[in-house]
Formats: C-alpha cells, sequence, structure tokens
C-alpha cells in the first residue's frame, strides 16, 4: 500500500468509534490528465540511469470515514523498469480490506488499454488470528517506454484509528505526489516531519480541516555503506493521534515526563529494606566508594538477564514460572530479570549503598536520532544510570549482557538523556569512549620462509566497544561457532587467503574489557620474489580499511556505530640469506578524525612492522567525503609500501 | 538469473526440514504477525520418538550442528491412484546451529492437502512439548517467488518448542496427494549424519513398482504383507561447500515409478513417458491465431534469410514478452495458450516457449520443448525419469540454408538433424548462445513420440570473456595516467547489462569499475568513465575510462616497483579452507579472459629486473602471463582459460596450487633503477 502500508507494523489503537460505517464505493472518477510530455519522456534529467519512475502519486486519507485511496502513475524507462507491472497489494485482513482496484496501460504512442484482467487475492501469511493478504495483477502490454495507471482504495474494518504516515522518499524518483488526510475529529492529532522535507516542498498545511501537502522530485530513496540509520534519512510526514489534549511546549511536555517516568522508577526502586539486605551480602561497610559501585555491579550482572535468552514459547515461559517482578526486591529475591529490570535493581542498591546514582532515559542512536521537538516519550527506549562518586561520573548499564562498569553500549554512547527527578529532570548528554578505548591490538610474530610465506603466531586482543559488540553478536553461540567467527575476522584483515588456526580459548563469556584470542597463522606468498630480489609487503591486516570508502561519489553522511582504532605490531623473521635492501619511511596521515601511521625496521634480522590506525569520530558530513575518500586512499597506498631484501650484495646496495 | 519456477509438485515431495535460507522471506512475514501462536500444552512425544532417546548417534564432526536420528516414510497407495503420505523424522541437536531443526517447513498444493502435521521436544530435562498443524503459521512455499505473480504453492511453518543443544525434535506430517505422477521420490540422505532411515511402499492388490538407486548402492527391500519397506543406516552427511554442484545432484536417493494394472496413467518409468505426459499437456497449445499471424508476418517482412526470420521472432518473444508467472493448479506445469501469451504479452518460461514455438511453426520451422533445472548437476545422464526440473528451453530444428557460425549453442541429433538450443526468457543472452548453467547441462528433449534425455553443448571458453587493455605512461613521481579498456563478451556482458540496468543511478552504475580500480591501486581517481552498451545484446559491453593513479609506481630508495598486472584479479580464496575439499568444484561458465597492459617507463628509469613469465596448463584450466619490455614500454600479457565446468575433488589441490600462482604473479612487481647516464 503506497501511504499506509505499515499497518502491521502501526503504532497505537486508541480508541473505538461506534457508528462510522465502513469504506463507501469509490466514485467513478476520471484519470488524471496525461501530459503529453510524459508520453514522450525517454529520461528524467533528476533520476539519470532510472528503470522507472512515479511521475504522479496521490494518497487520500479520510480517518472519519476509514478509508485511503492511492493513485499511482509510473512511466516504464528500460526493460528493468518493466517489472512495475506487477502489483502487489497487501493488507492485514481482519482489520482492513481493499477494493475499487482499476488500472491501465498507457503505450507511448497514447493508446490506452484498460487493465481487465484477474486479480488474485491469496494471503502472504497465516497465523492464528492473523492473516497478511495481497491482492496481486499485472497489467499487460507494457514495454519500455508505457505508462503504468492503477488506483485502489482500502478501507479499515471495524471502527478503529491508526496513527498514519506519508512516505514521501519511495524506492523510485516522484516527480509529484499529492496527499491529503482528514483526520478524524474526536481526537487530537500533531504531525511532524523528523527528518525534513524534500527541497522545495511547503509543509503540510490544514486547509477546511484537511491537511495537504504536494511534492515535487523526490529522489529515490538509495542506500550506502556507513550510512546513517533509515530512519533518519527517510522522508516522511507523521501523525499521531492522542488521548489527551495536545502538549505543544516541550518544556512542558518533557517536565511531565520526567516526573511521570521518575515515580514509577521510585516506585520500582523505593524497597530499602530489602535493598540493604541484599547489600550486606555484596559490599562491606569499609568499601571506598570506588569499590562499593564495582562490587554491586558485578554482582548485579551475576543475576540471570533474561533479556539475552533465546526467544521461548509460552509453554516454555510458564514450565519455567518466570514471574513478573513488580519491584527491585523481586528481581533480587528471584534472582533474575529483564535488562530493564536489572539496570534499575543496581540503581537502588546503589542508592542504598550510599552513592549518588541518577536513573536516566536515553534514546539510542541505531535507529532514529533523537529530537526534542517531535514530543515523542517512546523515543527515550533504554535505561541507564549514572553515578556521582567526588567529581567523576560513571555511566552504567549492567542490564546489558557483557558490558563493563563504565561502558555503555554503543548505541547508547553519545545520546541524549532524560535525567529522571521530581522537579522533571533534566537533560544529560551520554559519553563517547574515545577511538583508543575501543581499540584492535594484532601482535604477531612471524618468519619468512624460502617460499616466500611467512607463518607463526598472532595474538589478538579487542577493547571496550569492540570486545562488547563481539561478546553480544556471539552470546548464543558456542565454541565452535565463535572460534569460526575469530578465525574468520582475521581471514578478513588479511587482503591474501590464509591459514589461521585458533589456539586458546578466548573469555566470551565475562564483562572483561577486553577479549583475546591466539592464532596460528601462515600467509602462502607474502614475499614476491622480483629476479635476485625479495619484496615484503609491510602491512599484513589492511584489508578492512582497502575497502572503505572506493566509491566516488556520496549521498548521505558518514556514520560509523563508535570510533575506533586498530594498532599492529608484526615481527618477521627473515632468512639469513637475505639482506635488506630498502625499507620504506615512516609515514603519518591525517591528524583530524581519522589518523595513521607506520613504520616499520630491521633488526637482529626482524623486519619490524608497526601501524597506527584511529578513526575517532561518529560522523563525517557528506560535503567532507572527498577528503575523506582521499585520505583512504592514502592509507591504502602507505598500506602497499613494500620493503626490499636482497641476496647479494650488489642488489640489496639499491 | 533470476531462477524460473517449472515443474514445482515434485519439490514439495523433498525434505520437510528447514532448507538454508530458505526461511528468510517467511521469517520476515512472520515478524509481522504480531506473535507467535501459544503451544499445546501437556502431550507425550510419541514412543517411536522415545526410543531413540537411548539410540548411540551417527558418526559426526565436532562441527555437525545435528544428527537426523531417525526419518521414515510411509506411502499408501490407493487403487485409484491417490496416495497418503506419512513423514516422521527426528534430529539430536548437537549445537545452536542446529536449533534450526526445530523450525519444520512443510509444502503443500491443491494436489498435496496437508492432513495433520505435529512437532515435538523431548528436552534434556523436564516434560515433552508437542505442537500441532493449528499453530503453524502458513505462508508462501519459501524459493519460489522470484516472478512469481502467483502461485498455489505454500507450506505451513512449524516451530517445536525448546529446540536446543541435548533436545531432541521430531515431527509427524500426513498428507493426501493426487500427483500428476505415479511416482515418488525417497531422499534419505542430509545435510547431517543420518542414522537411520526407511521408506515404506503400501501398494493395491495388482500393482507394482520399479525403484532406481541415485549415487546409492541398491538396497533390497523387505516386503511383508504389501508393505515393502527399504531401510539405510549410518548415511554420511552431504554438507555445503562453495561452489559445490547441485545438492541434489550429488545426496543420495531412491525414486520410485508405480505400476498399476493396465493403468492409463503409469509413472515415470522412463523419459519418454515424461515428454508423453507433456505433450498432452501442450497439445493445442501452440495453435496460431490470426494476430500471431499478422504479428510474424510484420516482423519477418524484412527478413530474407531463415536464420534473420528465427532471429526476428526470438527477439520479440525474448524482449516484447514480459516474464511473469502465474501457475495455479497444473499451470504449474501446463503452459498458457500461444495466443493468450501473445494477447497479454506476458508469461513464464514455458509460454515464452510456446508462443515462440507457435511462430516458428508459422514459418515452416520445427521447434521442441525443453525441460531443464537450472542447477547443472540436478539431474544428470543417470538420472531416473522425474520432474526435478524448474525451468524450460527450447530447440530449434535449423533449416538446411542456416550455417550461421555464430550460432554456437547447435547439437547435431540423431533423428532431427542440426538443432539450437535457446532460452526466450533469458532476455540478455542472444540467439545462438546459452547461459553458463545451462551448458553441459542435461534437459529432457520433448518430441512428438516422447522425450529424451540430453546433454545441451559447452559452449567454446572464447564465447565468455573479460578482455582489458591498458595504455598508460608513468611519471618520475610514481603517477600512472592513461587510457583503460573493459570489453566484455557472452556471460560477462550479460552480466553488466543487467546490473546497468538496474543500477538505477549513473552513480551506482560506475560502481562495477569503482571497485575494479578500487582493488588493483591503493589510490585513484577516475577522470572519465564510459559505458559502452549496444542495444544489439549480442555485441560486447565495454568500460572506457580515463584514470590517473598517484603512487602506483612506489618509489623505495632509488628504485621504483611497478606492479605490471594494472587491474584484475583471476586468483580466488575459495579453496584456502583448513578442511580439505569434499565436494567437486562447478565453474559457472567456460571462459577465456585475456589482459594487455602497455605502461610507458617514466623517465630516467630503466628496467633493472622483471617478473618471470608464468605458463601453467592443468587441462582443466590454463594461465600464461609474460612482462616485456619492448623499446621503454612494459607489455603486459596474460590469459586465463577455463574449460571444464566440473573439477574432480581429487584435482582440488591442483586448482588451489593454479590460484596460489596466479595471487603469486599478480603481485609481482617490476624493478626499476635510475638510468646508467
Amino acid at each position: 500500500m503506497a501511504g499506509s502500508g505499515r499497518m502491521l507494523a502501526t503504532l497505537r489503537i486508541l480508541w473505538v468509534l461506534a457508528g462510522v460505517g465502513g469504506a463507501g464505493v469509490a466514485a467513478a472518477a476520471d484519470w488524471p490528465a496525461l501530459d503529453p510530455a510524459d508520453l514522450a519522456l525517454t529520461a528524467e534529467p533528476l533520476a539519470p540511469a532510472a528503470a522507472a519512475i512515479v511521475l504522479y502519486r496521490q494518497v487520500d486519507r479520510d480517518d472519519e470515514l476509514g478509508v485511503e485511496r492511492n493513485f499511482l502513475r509510473i512511466k516504464v524507462l528500460n526493460e528493468e523498469g518493466r517489472k512495475y507491472a506487477n502489483v502487489e497489494i497487501a493488507f492485514p485482513k481482519p482489520i482492513e480490506s481493499v477494493g475499487g482496484i482499476e488500472a491501465r496501460t498507457i503505450s507511448p504512442d497514447g493508446t490506452i488499454t484498460k487493465f481487465d484482467g484477474t486479480i488474485y487475492e491469496s494471503p502472504l501469511v497465516k497465523a492464528r488470528g492473523v492473516r497478511l493478504m495481497a491482492k496481486t495483477f499485472t497489467l499487460p502490454g507494457v514495454q519500455v517506454g508505457s505508462i503504468i495507471d492503477y488506483r485502489f482504495r482500502s478501507s479499515r474494518v471495524g471502527f478503529l484509528i491508526y496513527d498514519s504516515e506519508w512516505q514521501l522518499s519511495a524506492e523510485l524518483f516522484t516527480k509529484r505526489a499529492a496527499f491529503s488526510l482528514q483526520p478524524n475529529t474526536r481526537f487530537p492529532i500533531v504531525w511532524r516531519w523528523p527528518v525534513g522535507l524534500p527541497a522545495g516542498s511547503t509543509p503540510p498545511e490544514r486547509v477546511s480541516g484537511k491537511i495537504q501537502m504536494t511534492v515535487h522530485d523526490v529522489p529515490a530513496f538509495v542506500t550506502e555503506d556507513y550510512m546513517p540509520p533509515q530512519n533518519t534519512l527517510r522522508f516522511r510526514v507523521e501523525f499521531v493521534y492522542s488521548k489527551y489534549a495536545v502538549e505543544t511546549k516541550p518544556d512542558d511536555f518533557w517536565r511531565h515526563y520526567g516526573k511521570e517516568r521518575y515515580r514509577r522508577v521510585d516506585s520500582f526502586i523505593d524497597h530499602r529494606h530489602s535493598m540493604e539486605k541484599a547489600l550486606a551480602q555484596i559490599i562491606t561497610p569499609g568499601d571506598a566508594p570506588e569499590v562499593k559501585l564495582a562490587k554491586i555491579y558485578a554482582r548485579v550482572q551475576q543475576l540471570r538477564n533474561i533479556s539475552y535468552e533465546p526467544p521461548r514459547s509460552e509453554e516454555e515461559q510458564a514450565r519455567e514460572r518466570i514471574l513478573a517482578s513488580d519491584d527491585a526486591g523481586d528481581v533480587w529475591d528471584r534472582g533474575y530479570g529483564s535488562g530493564q529490570q536489572m539496570t534499575w535493581l543496581f540503581l537502588a542498591l546503589a542508592r542504598a549503598a550510599g552513592l549518588e546514582a541518577d536513573a536516566v532515559q536515553v534514546s539510542t542512536r541505531d535507529r532514529h536520532f533523537f529530537q526534542q521537538a517531535l514530543l515523542d516519550a517512546n523515543e527515550l527506549n533504554k535505561n541507564v544510570v549514572r553515578v556521582k562518586i567526588g567529581n567523576k561520573e560513571v555511566w552504567a548499564d549492567p542490564g546489558v549482557k557483557f558490558a563493563p562498569l563504565g561502558v555503555l553500549p554503543w548505541a547508547e554512547t553519545k545520546v541524549t538523556g532524560r535525567v529522571l527527578a521530581k522537579d522533571g529532570g533534566s537533560w544529560v548528554t551520554t559519553p563517547l569512549p574515545s577511538a583508543e578505548f575501543s581499540r584492535t591490538e594484532r601482535r604477531a610474530v612471524l618468519t619468512l620462509d624460502e617460499d616466500g610465506s611467512v607463518a607463526g603466531k598472532l595474538k589478538l586482543r579487542y577493547f571496550g566497544l569492540q570486545a562488547l559488540t563481539m561478546r553480544l553478536s556471539e552470546a548464543n553461540e558456542d565454541s565452535v561457532t565463535r572460534k569460526q567467527y575469530l578465525e574468520k575476522e582475521v581471514k578478513r584483515s588479511v587482503p591474501t587467503g590464509i591459514d589461521v588456526t585458533l589456539t586458546n580459548a578466548p573469555d566470551w563469556d565475562s564483562s572483561s574489557v577486553s577479549l583475546t584470542a591466539e592464532f596460528d597463522l601462515r600467509i602462502p606468498g607474502w614475499a614476491a620474489g622480483a629476479g635476485s630480489r625479495w619484496l615484503l609487503p609491510t602491512t599484513v591486516f589492511a584489508a578492512a580499511e582497502k575497502a572503505m570508502f572506493t566509491a566516488t561519489n556520496r549521498r548521505y553522511n558518514v556514520y560509523l556505530s563508535f570510533p575506533y582504532s586498530t594498532e599492529d605490531d608484526v615481527s618477521i623473521l627473515i632468512p639469513a640469506t637475505l639482506q635488506a635492501a630498502t625499507l620504506p619511511d615512516p609515514v603519518a596521515l591525517g591528524g583530524g578524525a581519522v589518523r595513521y601511521r607506520a613504520n616499520c625496521d630491521f633488526h637482529d634480522g626482524h623486519l619490524n612492522l608497526r601501524r597506527h590506525f584511529d578513526f575517532d569520530s561518529l560522523l563525517i558530513e557528506q560535503k567532507s567525503y572527498d577528503l575523506l575518500r582521499d585520505l583512504f586512499q592514502q592509507v591504502r597506498t602507505a598500506d602497499e609500501r613494500q620493503a626490499i631484501f636482497a641476496r647479494d650484495r650488489v642488489a640489496a646496495a639499491h | 538469473m533470476r531462477g524460473r519456477p517449472y515443474l514445482r509438485e515434485t519439490e514439495l515431495r523433498q525434505r520437510t526440514e528447514v532448507r538454508a535460507g530458505a526461511l528468510a522471506r517467511l521469517l520476515v512475514l512472520l515478524a509481522a504477525c504480531l506473535s507467535l501462536p501459544p503451544c499445546a500444552v501437556g502431550a507425550e512425544a510419541p514412543a517411536w520418538m522415545h526410543a531413540l532417546t537411548t539410540v548411540s548417534l551417527p558418526p559426526h564432526d565436532d562441527k555437525a550442528d545435528a544428527v537426523q536420528l531417525y526419518s521414515e516414510t510411509v506411502l499408501s497407495v490407493r487403487a485409484d491412484g491417490r496416495m497418503r503420505r506419512l513423514e516422521r523424522g527426528a534430529f539430536r541437536i548437537l549445537r545452536p546451529d542446529g536449533e534450526a531443526r526445530g523450525k519444520i517447513v512443510v509444502g503443500f498444493s491443491p494436489q498435496s492437502r496437508i492432513l495433520d502435521l505435529r512437532g515435538w521436544c523431548i528436552p534434556v530435562t523436564g516434560k515433552d512439548y508437542a505442537v500441532k498443524l493449528a499453530d503453524a503459521v502458513e505462508s508462501a512455499w519459501p524459493g519460489v517467488q522470484n516472478g512469481e505473480l502467483v502461485s498455489d504453492l505454500r507450506a505451513e511453518l512449524l516451530l517445536i518448542p525448546a529446540a536446543k543443544p541435548g533436545s531432541i525434535v521430531g515431527y509427524e506430517v500426513e498428507q493426501e496427494q493426487r500427483p500428476y505422477f505415479l511416482d515418488d521420490e525417497w531422499a534419505f540422505q542430509n545435510t547431517v549424519p543420518v542414522r537411520e532411515a526407511r521408506y515404506t511402499l503400501e501398494l493395491p492388490a495388482g500393482w507394482n513398482y520399479r525403484a532406481a538407486w541415485v549415487n546409492h548402492d541398491e538396497v533390497t527391500p523387505i516386503t511383508e504383507g504389501g508393505r515393502i519397506t527399504w531401510r539405510v543406516g549410518e548415511v554420511a552427511a552431504v554438507p555445503v561447500e562453495e561452489s559445490m554442484p547441485a545438492w541434489r545432484g550429488i545426496a543420495s536417493r531412491m525414486v520410485v515409478a508405480l505400476v498399476p494394472p493396465g493403468s492409463a496413467t503409469p509413472g515415470l518409468v522412463s523419459w519418454a513417458d515424461v515428454g508423453k505426459w507433456f505433450n498432452e499437456l501442450a497439445r493445442g497449445r501452440r495453435d496460431a491465431s490470426a494476430q500471431i499471424r499478422t504479428q510474424i508476418a510484420a516482423l519477418t517482412a524484412g527478413a530474407d534469410t531463415s536464420l534473420a526470420k528465427i532471429a526476428a521472432l526470438a527477439h520479440f518473444v525474448q524482449t516484447d514478452v514480459r516474464y511473469v508467472a502465474i501457475e495455479l493448479g497444473v499451470g504449474g506445469q501446463q503452459p498458457h495458450a500461444a495466443t493468450e501469451v501473445f494477447s497479454h504479452r506476458y508469461g513464464d518460461c514455458k509460454d515464452k516457449v510456446t508462443l515462440l514455438s507457435s511462430m516458428l511453426n508459422e514459418i515452416g520451422i520445427e521447434s521442441y520443448y525443453v525441460v531443464i533445472n537450472t542447477e547443472r548437476g540436478a539431474v544428470h545422464a543417470d538420472s531416473p525419469p522425474s520432474l526435478h526440473f524448474n525451468h524450460m528451453v527450447m530447440a530449434i530444428k535449423l533449416p538446411d540454408d542456416v550455417n550461421d557460425p555464430s550460432l554456437l549453442a547447435t547439437a547435431v541429433h540423431p533423428k532431427l538433424g542440426r538443432i539450437l538450443y535457446f532460452d526466450p526468457t533469458d532476455e540478455l543472452t542472444p540467439l545462438g548462445r546459452l547461459a553458463g548453467s545451462l551448458q553441459a547441462n542435461y534437459g529432457l528433449l520433448i518430441v512428438p513420440d516422447g522425450g529424451e534425455l540430453t546433454r545441451l553443448p559447452q559452449l567454446a571458453s572464447a564465447s565468455n570473456s573479460v578482455q582489458r587493455t591498458a595504455k598508460v605512461a608513468l611519471d618520475a613521481d610514481g603517477v600512472l595516467r592513461g587510457e583503460v579498456v573493459e570489453r566484455r563478451v557472452g556471460g560477462p556482458a550479460a552480466a553488466e547489462r543487467h546490473r546497468l540496468a538496474g543500477a538505477g543511478r549513473p552513480a551506482e552504475q560506475r560502481r562495477s569499475v569503482e571497485r575494479l580500480m578500487a582493488q588493483a591501486m591503493p589510490s585513484y581517481r577516475i577522470l572519465e568513465a564510459r559505458p559502452v552498451v549496444p542495444a544489439a545484446i549480442d555485441q560486447p559491453v565495454e568500460w572506457h575510462l580515463s584514470i590517473e593513479a598517484e603512487n602506483y609506481g612506489r618509489l623505495t630508495g632509488d628504485l621504483m616497483l611497478v606492479r605490471p598486472r594494472l587491474i584484475g584479479g583471476k586468483s580466488s580464496r575459495l579453496l584456502e579452507t583448513r578442511e580439505p575439499r569434499r565436494q567437486p568444484i562447478e565453474f559457472e561458465a567456460p571462459q577465456s579472459d585475456s589482459d594487455t597492459f602497455e605502461i610507458e617507463l617514466p623517465p630516467h628509469f630503466e628496467v633493472d629486473e622483471l617478473p618471470p613469465p608464468v605458463k601453467i596448463d592443468r587441462g582443466f584450466a590454463a594461465y600464461q602471463s609474460r612482462t616485456r619490455l619492448v623499446g621503454r614500454t612494459l607489455v603486459y600479457t596474460r590469459n586465463f582459460e577455463i574449460r571444464e565446468l566440473s573439477l574432480p575433488v581429487s584435482r582440488a589441490e591442483e586448482l588451489k596450487q593454479l590460484y596460489r600462482a596466479i595471487a603469486t604473479d599478480e603481485s609481482r612487481s617490476a624493478v626499476l633503477r635510475p638510468a646508467a647516464h
């Protein structure tokens, strides 16, 4: 469905309306007039190479009647674009019906063929009580140059009102689109466009009660590597109904939110007696505040965190008798809880231990970027704790498995949070660890064989968010899968085929700040012979940067989950028959968010290679992409430098 | 190329457990279904499952995520040809990856109704779990989505609770089948080791059967009171490896043809039977209408040779008839009438063949259906008759006056004479050629008196190639500047055409050449990138690049290192695995690639050392490269040819060494030194 295709994932069902009839029969309206220029169109200058474009799209929704009418006009520009002649309209059967489907094909010469074929209706998915249906049809005679017109009406069955949205960014370039919404007058409604509007658009306006908007030349939505979350880029207008009068002043809205949340959290944690009993098992009276904090944190993380367990059927849950906890005392007594409950239990224990600790609701940045002005409390979706010890702030989320004290998972770093307090609280930003904090260290001791292979030992250490992210991704895997995962990581880091075997048992199941893995490593053909010389690349583990930012053009900002760095220290024992002829000079690149340095030396028969790479930023603006790309090209150039070894003194002399 | 479903009913009879990747779409849709239904409570797993709790596991390694403890199929055939099929199976889950064995997918269609479906789990501790059909999620059959507009193939997905390492999960499914053919298949091998598998046939009085074994020695059945039972034990796993032949072409199975007394619809005893059956389905479907004849006249008006006429009609069906599959009931097997396909200008593979065959017939040229499986090896020379095909192409009987050497996909048939294989569904492979997946593949050629399994031709390696040439110059700072041309022929050209058409924007179109450059040069700028894509699909696709690359010549001390192999990699990490290769290696298509790179030396430098030439010929593939100094120009030439499409596992080490030698050659540099004054 064009305008409200997310019915199943929709937001809130607010109220039951009585007495509102079903959809009326669509009036047999004329088709929108054809522009002869559209018939003659062979390419759209604003969408070069597009397979098809949307010439016109119209979505008219009426929440009084529960009806939405959609019209789509598509121009086919190449063979690939003919696929848009296949139409599938999905809808949830118990909630919605689709009817009034009409379609036609307009040939480039203007001949109109009305669709009179079969419209098929079949379930896409059917489970108990839910059926996701699809009406499908295909238009005949569609060729390159054809225009496809179709329209349909979807009607809400029953008397429910849903939030809705106009999706402005689509798979195809949209030349023109018109939207309207007749809101239900019983409930207050707000509308917003969280990521702005396409260039040249006028914001929606209310005319005679109906909200309307027209947009032009909306680019097709595309995806790129290292792009921000899609929700932060897709143009859309969201409509949200409310049960209550709509709060329009952000300060008042968030103050009210802070008070309400504070009251609920306080009710959960305010069990001083049971917390003090628990504390007696965790800390000793003479413990320093930092020690108390560490002990409490470690103890809470020892509880069973059911948020990280594989999903269970209802029966499994019933058999395990997992009870809902009403407060922190329940969580402690039962020894298990959700991640959120464990974080609040930690808050309760910290306060009981006399520490200054605040409850903070944060908005993770994995799917949205929080905007206060949107007044959407649901975006403050995670809870963390801020503890103040002297002048130092410690941020903690023990509800995240494997997260060390003071380390928030990446999605909770550098995000806005609301400190909950009686008076409504205040805004705060969580800290962002440095690139150095989330580093990867690779230490290798290798030997060069006569056949050009290098082989030896590799010790790999992941730190900070790098280690935490890996532990979380492999949380429910066994040692075989984890071993394969680590070996694959090493293979990915070397730009040629290698033989690698994990030789230790990494500590996967702790909240340590690091994760250490050791390997036997062999790289066949690492050194290349050139006559009497041997050429050795001076970087071993540079494959990751080799593939980054190779595209010439960039549409969006570059966005990373967290800053990171890599530090390589490789020692290669060179056969005594070879002599160092030439070694590359040290190099240092960048200096802002991206920094690189590499050097090598030859001592006591060992070629020592050192490389350091920092990506110390979350976001690089699109306008700086060329600089970033240039820098990565320089990094790749530096990584490809070679040391020259020679068998005889003459060659070595060069 | 899209996988085009054709004869699909037999797909539903295959293993009911989850196959890798098939569930992706289902699970996405499932996520939209709000929540899973509650599980049935309290029922115990059946005795046959409990009996498995104490059996020893079949031999397996530590990577096996599960083992199949038991599988059983009981096929009860009624005198009217209807069948009732009971399948049961049980796995012990050994590792978290094996938890997918708790997801049971059962296909069904109007010809194959599900009467009952149940699943159980015997956990390591505690009571058993049970689920039933009402708890399942119904969806379109995973795996037949590409290009399908409508299909009545469906699947039930049943999630068995507590499917964890240590648990035994099992299922029973009972189906009533009204098959088009009285045949069946017992696919008892799996991607995990199997401890025991049984197959029982219950036949009405007077019925007979023929059993054929594929990839397995024949097993003698036990016959007891009308029940014929086969049993196999300790069947090794056939794990999935990259670039392996079609899985079902390697796995063991038994195919049973049922022979009723004097019935008009016997099982598939011979390939001719399949052909006859299909001829009946297609009877009358190729009759032309007046409109078709008018179109033929228009299309062939300017054509003065038979080949020109064939080409005009083939081009029309290839490009003007859009691929759309509407497969309901027997429509999964039966083509739509040519008149209907012509009128709609859409149809699936068999519809397109039908229309083109009809049109060719009108100009006096015979043609024949060829049903085929696009996974080369799924059907091979020794395969017993079955319907395991998923695509249809055609064979055109060439008139005597057609002798064009461009018709590479031509074979000589003992009775039909010269026939040209052609795939009108493939919009990017011209008349005269075949896509790699069809070459050296076995298809069923359907002739008026039946059908015969036939091997499609393998084209010469020169029919597919990527040819790269470059003329560049190095300056004294190591900066490389010049022109590069990439020319793609055959399959590589078709792939690039497809990519370019679907790219959507120029930036995305350039990605292939940007990747090519990025893999070869650490620092580069594409000053101009111009694709040349002729409208005629038999013409090569080219990219013309103007490039500049800093630091290509690496100054090291007073030397400059220059890699003569400018761009493009022919090596592969395919066999760089610790585990030995277990399956043959399949190549996409025969191919012959060549590179010629001319690099003008920087001023004041001369050659000190050049990389040695390489020449390796393994029979199935050959590689040679050479770097020469011609005047002040380094000239690097190389050829890489893949001659065979399938390499036995015994020669995997040779291929590995070949790839390593290529990798070494590709990384070698010429050493330049300051010119002597």
